[in-house]
């Protein structure tokens, strides 16, 4: 086990698990995605955040071939995922946004063996200790199972083949708050135990938070950050100023809100070099009490659009 | 040993792990010879990324805090002294907190002293006033 993350501590990560130049995808005059190249080193957990509709789940269809792009070009292990569809498929296991496992006539583990059959690295002491830990019953027709049901077993589904890239998305979606943990826990021994790639866009930033080591920001479209996770938390501070009354923001600078009334203390989240943004907020006569780093799910808010205030 | 990882601290993860090796060492949950938890057991209790832990155990190995019995698991070096550097990385965590907590409440350093030492008195008073539980069956 050890070996396995040995290898990737130790290796000069400059392969891409995944990579795209110029992704473009539009549906009728909406464009979901606008040139986007996501560049996923192997062996990292990458979280791609943003929105709804910011385009998180188009990104993750076009990577298996599952829609086509219109233009710009997505590769897999070094495939073109549009020539390659199946080849690619095969090494990735995918949970998809929606929770429809398809065959609704099928059980369960008729819907198991299937699959099982498809998948040549397919581990089934793996997979049978998985349907425990995930509580799955083998019985049940596909059609009558709920959201929660469906969510485990294409967890399942994506895990027991122990592919070489995870492609999850809002994996945790429709669980309880119990499976949901079981869930995570599963997924850092499943890193522990196979060189795994994951692609993982979620709304519970928390929830990823420790087992992300790299984030992607999509907002309409465009991806506007992909950065190591340290690197994002370094990026972003939250600065306690007092501000004298009369006080304009240094031009260059981007405050989240303009300062109303005379409120002489504010608290502000900054992107940038944390040694410039004080020196420029120092001269501009503000003065700088405290300056804090924050968790990555606040660092990230940072690059999300706020909604209320659009 | 236990190990507590704060999802509102911003430190690195891994600087997390570590010191949280460091504390177990001073206050003695884990003496030398005595094996860490796997990687695996590590990454999946906390539920972080297992290579996060291993470069925490990596650190703490280059540092001479750890180290690696082949196929046997890692294991807490024999001459790990905990009273010393440890002790003081420790206290200078506790005492950057205290301070930090100071300055954002506008109290200067003197101030946060002489209110330490009240509090710590306050304390021991009501431990003298109050009925010694072990008392009864010292000697």
């Amino acid at each position: 086990m050890s070996n396995v993350l040995d290898r990737a501590l130790d290796g000069a990560v400059s392969t891409y698990a995944v990579s795209t130049q110029g992704l473009t995808k539009r549906y009728g005059d909406e464009v979901a995605l606008n040139a986007v190249d996501l560049r996923i080193p192997e062996g990292s957990v990458f979280v791609l955040l943003g929105a709804n509709g910011a385009g998180k789940s188009t990104a993750l269809k076009l990577l298996l071939n599952l829609e086509r792009a219109d233009s710009g070009v997505a590769e897999v292990f070094g495939l073109d995922t549009r020539r390659h569809g199946p080849r690619v498929r095969a090494q990735v296991g995918y949970v998809p946004e929606r929770h429809d496992a398809g065959y609704r006539w099928m059980t369960c583990d008729r819907l198991l063996k299937h699959v099982a059959a498809y998948y040549p690295a397919w581990d089934q002491t793996y997979a049978d200790r998985l349907i425990g830990a995930l509580e799955i019953r083998r019985n049940r027709k596909i059609g009558g199972l709920s959201k929660g049901d469906t969510r485990r077993l294409q967890l399942l589904m994506a895990l027991a083949h122990r592919p070489p890239l995870l492609v999850l998305d809002e994996p945790t979606d429709g669980l309880d708050p119990v499976v949901r943990k079981r869930v995570l826990t599963l997924l850092a021994e499943h890193l522990a135990d196979s060189p795994t790639t994951v692609l993982i866009t979620t709304h519970h930033i928390h929830e990823v938070e420790n087992l992300a080591d790299h984030v992607g920001i999509l907002r309409a479209g465009r991806l506007v950050i992909q950065v190591p996770r340290e690197e994002l938390q370094r990026t972003v501070r939250r600065y306690r100023l007092d501000l004298p009354d009369q006080w304009e923001a240094p031009r260059d600078l981007v405050i989240p809100a303009p300062r109303s009334g005379r409120v002489r203390e504010v608290q502000w989240t900054i992107v940038g070099d944390e040694r410039a943004v004080t020196e420029r907020l120092t001269t501009s006569g503000a003065r700088v009490r405290e300056v804090v780093s924050l968790p990555l799910e606040e660092a990230a808010l940072a690059f999300l659009p706020d909604e209320g205030t659009r | 040993m236990v190990v507590n990882i704060d999802p509102r601290d911003a430190r690195p993860l891994y600087l997390q792990i570590m010191d949280e090796v460091r504390r177990a060492l001073v206050v003695g949950s884990l003496k030398p010879e005595d094996p860490v938890p796997s990687v695996r057991e590590l990454a999946s209790e906390l539920v972080v990324n297992p290579r996060t832990v291993l470069q925490a155990y990596r650190e703490l190995e280059r540092e001479g805090v750890l180290y690696v019995r082949r196929g046997l698991g890692t294991f807490v070096a024999l001459n790990t002294q905990p009273a010393g550097d440890e002790r003081r990385e420790l206290g200078l965590a506790v005492a950057r907190r205290a301070l930090l907590e100071a300055r954002r409440n506008g109290l200067g350093l003197e101030e946060l002293f002489t209110m330490i030492r009240e509090v710590a008195a306050d304390e021991n008073d009501l431990a003298a006033e109050a009925p010694l539980t072990t008392g009864s069956n010292s000697t």
